[in-house]
Order: structure tokens, then sequence, then C-alpha cells
């Protein structure tokens, strides 16, 4: 009959097909699972006694603080296990805790504490590191020491000057994060920021808030008169400074011998009453064998043990 | 409307109007789902905001969310009002700021300089509405938060993130929609009223701005509208550089938006203190409703106006 030209037009439905085929998995939760190699089977490890080989995969999700720890563990789990799949989803403490209880993770990741007003019932929690905290100033601030009363006043707001804690005459700017953020909770609980049993905050309201590591970095790096805190394994010494707490300085060795007192656990949570998947059990059986808990100490945590 | 085209081309073409035929009925359908797709959509968020928002709203107490000037979620307190007075004065700032700017911006790339420059500068404009928002909030962070450091300091307040860095990303990122809406409207206002007041003896200036920019208003105010949307949307970038604490904003101080709010808390929280994320969600939800309603309105008017 007559030549079949493509029109023009066309095209652009194709490239409209291909940004939203682009946007929907670009959009689509970030699903990280580290692929381990094929090679070796079944070598168990550690606590892991069983000698069938397993399979499956193993949902887990939570804590985004927990992540690099984390993926080091699956990583390695997974090695091991060649027909074991652990997925992690890094979306923070609060979906670890929903998640789980509501059965779509089998694992749940958490790096705060389980509330007591019943609203997370119904968990299994084991803690499996210890991560330090750090409290962290901009490399132009002259403080270096830093007491818990200290702290207390400056996150409460009755001190609001550096000079008052032997720095220069300047308003601090206190950067805090966000309520429900695991590593507020712990400092708030230590600090006594926070009591334990009416959840109630103390932390000044003027405080800027931010909702990342990074972003408490970032802002501390940036501003001379700023005070943070985040986690000791995140800390780049390059960017801003650590602030010794009661006098001692955060290392892996103050961490490890007790000294230094700001710290939390990492969580593992199961569903109460609901049996774990062979699979699953095998990995928080490995977390807490030697070879966990040698990761766990690779990743600048603390072995629970 | 299709059935009228196809008759009329099936008696000029009628060996093609089979193929004819079947391409308009393909895009036809294909045209439907489409826009079926994109009311599905709205419809679907309407009743899942309002299903997810509503309850922690009545849980809470109406007045009591939106009213509330306490947010501290550890303490139980889900007032909402200073994250909504701050959005506010957040948004009609940059506006007020942006508007006059925008406008005259339009101005000059429609009537006063030549049609080559006026394309390169548009395409620069139009790259600055392209840029996300992540970007902007970044260089707000590290360029704009610190500058205003010294004003903080000479107030003896602390220094960090304030309301007047949000309005300042805020004004960059809303200009190149006025611009552009403006600079549509300017154009298409009919070339005759501008040559009548200048037979009547008006100069450039005049006839510009006593002629064609009160004929191009409605689209200026759509424009505007539309600013006022992207701007109280605005999440990333002001959160970046606004410091976010939820107290009533002061423009050195920091201020914590409604839209920052929620992607601030939401990985952390659970129980109510996730319902009240659901219920800023529909608040803002409304808000939106509210300017793209207002937008319709100006819009029809306009087009009455001018018949």
């Amino acid at each position: 009959m007559k030549k079949i030209t493509v029109p023009r037009s066309w095209r652009i439905w194709l490239l409209v097909a291909v940004l939203i085929t682009a946007t929907l998995f670009a959009g689509y939760g970030e699903t990280v699972s580290p692929s381990g190699g094929n090679t070796s089977n079944n070598e168990s490890e550690g606590g892991n006694s069983t000698t069938e080989v397993l399979s499956g995969v193993v949902k887990t999700g939570g804590s985004t603080s927990v992540e690099k720890v984390m993926l080091a563990l699956i990583y390695q789990f997974q090695e091991d296990n060649g027909d074991v799949t652990v997925d992690y989803e890094g979306n923070g403490s609060g979906d670890g805790i929903v998640n789980t209880i509501s059965g779509l993770y089998e694992i749940g990741h958490s790096s705060r504490e389980l509330k007591t007003d019943g609203s997370e019932d119904g968990l299994d929690v084991t803690a499996y590191a210890i991560d330090g905290i750090a409290v962290v100033v901009n490399k132009d601030n002259g403080v270096d020491n830093l007491t818990k009363e200290q702290i207390f006043g400056i996150y409460t707001g009755e001190i609001t000057n550096w000079s008052e804690v032997g720095g220069n005459n300047a308003p601090i700017a206190v950067i805090t994060r966000e309520s429900g953020s695991g590593t507020r909770s712990a400092i708030a609980d230590i600090i006594g920021l926070e009591k334990k049993d009416d959840d109630s905050t103390k932390i000044i309201d003027t405080a800027s808030e931010a909702n990342n590591t990074g972003a408490v970095q970032t802002q501390v790096s940036v501003n001379p008169d700023a005070i943070g805190y985040m986690s000791f394994s995140d800390v780049d010494p390059a960017k801003v400074n650590t602030v010794n707490y009661e006098g001692v300085e955060i290392s892996e060795n103050s961490l490890k011998d007790g000294t230094y007192k700001l710290m939390r656990e990492f969580l593992l949570l199961t569903k109460t009453g609901s049996a774990l998947s062979p699979a699953a059990q095998a990995f928080m059986n490995f977390v807490m064998s030697d070879n966990g808990q040698q990761i766990v100490t690779d990743n600048k945590l603390l072995p629970i043990n | 409307m299709t059935d009228k085209i196809s008759i009329i081309s099936s008696k000029t073409f009628s060996k093609r109007t089979a193929t004819k035929n079947a391409v308009e009925k393909s895009m036809n359908i294909i045209f439907l789902i489409c826009g079926l797709a994109a009311v599905i959509c709205v419809v679907c968020m309407t009743v899942y905001m309002l299903v997810s928002g509503a309850p922690a709203i009545s849980k809470i107490g109406v007045f009591k969310f939106l009213f509330g000037q306490i947010w501290s979620p550890e303490n139980s307190q889900f007032g909402i009002l200073p994250m909504i007075i701050s959005s506010f004065i957040a948004t009609f700032s940059a506006i007020f700021i942006a508007l006059p700017i925008g406008v005259l911006v339009a101005v000059f790339l429609a009537k006063l300089i030549p049609g080559k420059l006026s394309t390169a500068l548009r395409m620069l404009i139009d790259l600055l509405a392209g840029i996300p928002s992540v970007v902007y909030g970044l260089l707000g962070a590290i360029l704009i938060v610190p500058a205003i450091f010294k004003l903080q300091t000479a107030a003896g307040l602390p220094t960090g993130g304030s309301l007047l860095a949000a309005v300042i990303i805020l004004i960059i990122m809303i200009l190149p929609t006025i611009i552009s809406v403006s600079e549509t409207a300017i154009r298409s206002v009919p070339k005759q009223y501008e040559d009548a007041s200048l037979a009547l003896g008006s100069t450039k200036l005049q006839s510009i701005f006593k002629v064609t920019v009160p004929a191009a208003k409605s689209g200026i105010v759509a424009g505007m509208v539309l600013g006022v949307g992207r701007a109280i949307g605005e999440a990333m970038a002001v959160m970046m550089v606004a410091g976010n604490a939820a107290i009533m904003p002061e423009f050195l101080k920091p201020v914590r938006l409604l839209t920052a709010s929620i992607p601030i808390e939401w990985a952390y929280s659970s129980g109510l203190h996730r319902e009240a994320l659901y219920g800023i969600g529909l608040v803002l939800f409304v808000f939106i409703m509210i300017i793209n309603i207002s937008l319709n309105t100006v819009l029809k008017k306009g087009g009455d106006v001018r018949g």
C-alpha cells in the first residue's frame, strides 16, 4: 500500500514511557541486599550449628544508624550461607518497629529502646552492639571538654553562651536530632533530658533540628558556635571536633573499657511468640557469634559482651 | 468532535480513512486512559489523605492540632500553629519580594531587549527552574546560612538556620515560575493596545506599565498563585536551611515549615506521632487545594475580562 512511517510523536511517547518507568524505579524504596558470593556452601560459622543447607529470604529493615555494620554482617552471613538472602531496608527505627509488629519484617532494626506506653509491645529485643555517641563542635571552637551537667544545661537552655563553659563569648547554637531519633532518645536518656517513664523532653524548643547524622555534621562544620551529637562511627575528624565527656575522650578504647559513658545499644527485634524461619534464626545466631561480634568491633562499635 | 473530523476526512481522503480512523480511535483510547489515570490518582490521594490524616486530627482535637502552639511529640503535644504561621510568613515574604522582581524581569524579557538575547536569558531562567531543590538547599546551607551568621551575632542570637535563609531560598526558587508565566501573559497582550497607547503620545515605558501590564494582570496573578503553591509545598530546600525548630517565627531565628516536618520526623516516628504527620499532610493538601481553586477562579475571571 504505502510506506508506513513511524510518526515523530511516537518517540515522545517512548520517552514518556521510559521516564515514567525510571521515576517508578527511582522512587521505589531503597532495598539493599548485598550479594554474597555463592562459592562456599553451608560452612557453618559460630553459633550456627545446623547441618542442613539453609535457604530462603529473610526480610529485615529499620534503623539507618545500623546500616554500615548491618550490611557488613549480612555480607559475611551470605558468604557463609550461599542460598540465603537477607534483605535490609534502611527506613528508620520507627518503621523497623512498626513493620516487625505487623509481620512485614522477620527481623527489625532499632537504634532506640522500645516505648513502654503499649504502642510498641509484642517484640523480643536482642542487643548486639553498643555505639558511642560523640558530642561534636566546630573545629574553631576551643571547648574540648563538657560535663554531664554542662551538656544538660546547654540542651535545656540554661547555658546559652560558650563563655559559661570555658569558650568564646558567643551564643551557643544548639543542634539536636528530630524527636523519635535513636541517637536523640539515647543521649536524652543518659543526660537526663528525658524522663523514661513519661517520655517528656526538656530539650529547648529553639534548638535547630537536623534529621540525619550527615546534616548534624554539616551544620556543625559550617557554624563556629554550634554543638551537636552523632554516632561515633560516622564522625569525620576532618570536619568536626569531638568533645571529651566528663574528661574522657571518645575512642574505641574508652568505649571498650566503659570509661566513656555516652553510648546506646543497637537492637534486633523479633515478634514475640512467632517462630523464626531457620534462616532468620541462623542469622540471629551469626550476629551474636564470635565472628559476628568481630564484625561489630571492626565497625567501630562495641560488642555486646 | 472526533466523529466530525473523521466524517470530513472520509469525504476528502477516502483511501486513507481506514488507517486514520484506527489511529484516531486508538489515540482516543490512550488519551482516555491517561486522563482517567490522572483522575484516579487525584481521587485516591484525596481519600488516602483523609483516611490517614483525619483520625489523628480528631484524636488530638481539631482546635488543639491547628491552634496548639507546642509541637513536642515526646510530650504528646501536637500543635502545628507555629508551623502554619511560619509557612505563611515564609511564603508571603518570598512572594512579596519575588513578585515585583519577577514581573520586571518578565517585562524586560518580553518588551525591552531584542529577541535573541531574550531567548538566551529565558533559557537560563528555565534552567534555574529545573535545578533540583536539594541543590538549592545545599547551596543555602553552605552559603546563605553562614552569610546570615553576622546578622544573628549582631542581634545576640545563636547562629544557624533561620526564617530569613528560608525566605531567600524560596525567592530564588519561585522566581522562574513567576517570570515565565508573567512573560507569557505580557506577550499575549495584543500589540494594538500598545500601539494605540504609543499613538496617543505616551512613551514606551508608559505604555508598558499603564497598558500592557494591567492587561496581562490575570496572567501575572496566575504566576503569583503558582509561585505561592510552589513555595508552600517546598520541603527539601527549606528543611536544609531553616533550622527546623518548631517555634513561633522570627526572621533571624530557626523556624519549622509545615512541609519540612514530615520528612524530618517521618523515619523514626510511630504511633500517634506518625498519624499526626499524616494530619500535617492533610492540612497541606487542603492549603494546596485552596490555592488551586483560587487560581482557577482568577484565570476564569481574567478570561471574562479579556473576552
